[in-house]
């Protein structure tokens, strides 16, 4: 998605490194996904369903 | 000490023959110095800077542009780095930022390798349901994929 779009910025964070992060979002599950600090889900789900995520985080504000 | 074995380069250099345009790999790092710190605030940036060496010699099409900043350097503001080890990828055609945080082992070695050949051919794959959502953002979105290395 963010080779596609320029308003996509897609990271991939290694989890065990940086606890904080893990703490913040409350990481039990990987692959963990967050979109926008408002949407997450856990597992790697298909790509409708990653869109069904993105719009309503987009939504969401 | 090798990170990749000499079967696996070779591997790699069959799949980097897919690579299309040049890849650029900002790296950001700690700086070096001689003196051990235990528990130093990086753990991973020498391993990661090691292994992202090895990886760029297996293409004359991956250039990697490597800075030793502190989490406050200029470098690392102007990126939006906040953290590091960090590696940023990109590539003629690619519109948005790709970013990777820590250290790509295990399992996550080869979603770098995979990464790596999208960015070269800026080809994300998506279906056309997908490019319409994404055709239609007008602000930033952020998304964070939280991995381990197994």
């Amino acid at each position: 998605m963010a080779i596609a779009n320029l308003h996509v910025v897609a990271d991939v964070v290694e989890v065990s490194e940086f606890p904080d992060l893990a703490n913040r979002y409350g990481v039990r599950g990987v692959p963990q996904t967050v979109i926008n600090e408002s949407v997450q889900f856990v597992g790697n789900v298909p790509e409708a369903v990653f869109r069904q995520h993105l719009e309503r985080a987009v939504s969401a504000g | 000490m090798a990170f990749m074995s000499e079967e696996n380069q070779r591997e790699i250099k069959t799949i980097f023959e897919q690579l299309d345009h040049d890849v650029h790999l900002e790296f950001f790092t700690e700086r070096e110095s001689p003196i051990i710190i235990p528990g130093g605030n990086c753990p991973t940036c020498k391993d990661t800077r090691l292994l992202l060496q090895e990886v760029v010699a297996l293409s004359d099409k991956l250039h990697l542009d490597v800075h030793e900043v502190t989490t406050t350097g200029e470098a690392a503001r102007q990126q939006g780095i906040d953290r590091i080890p960090a590696l940023i990828m990109s590539a003629e055609g690619v519109q948005g930022k790709i970013r990777y945080f820590g250290l790509p082992s295990g399992y996550e070695f080869s979603v770098l390798i995979g990464s790596l050949v999208d960015v070269s051919r800026a080809d994300a794959d998506l279906a056309d349901e997908t490019n319409e959502v994404l055709s239609k953002l007008d602000k930033g979105v952020h998304i964070q994929v939280f991995v381990t290395p197994t």
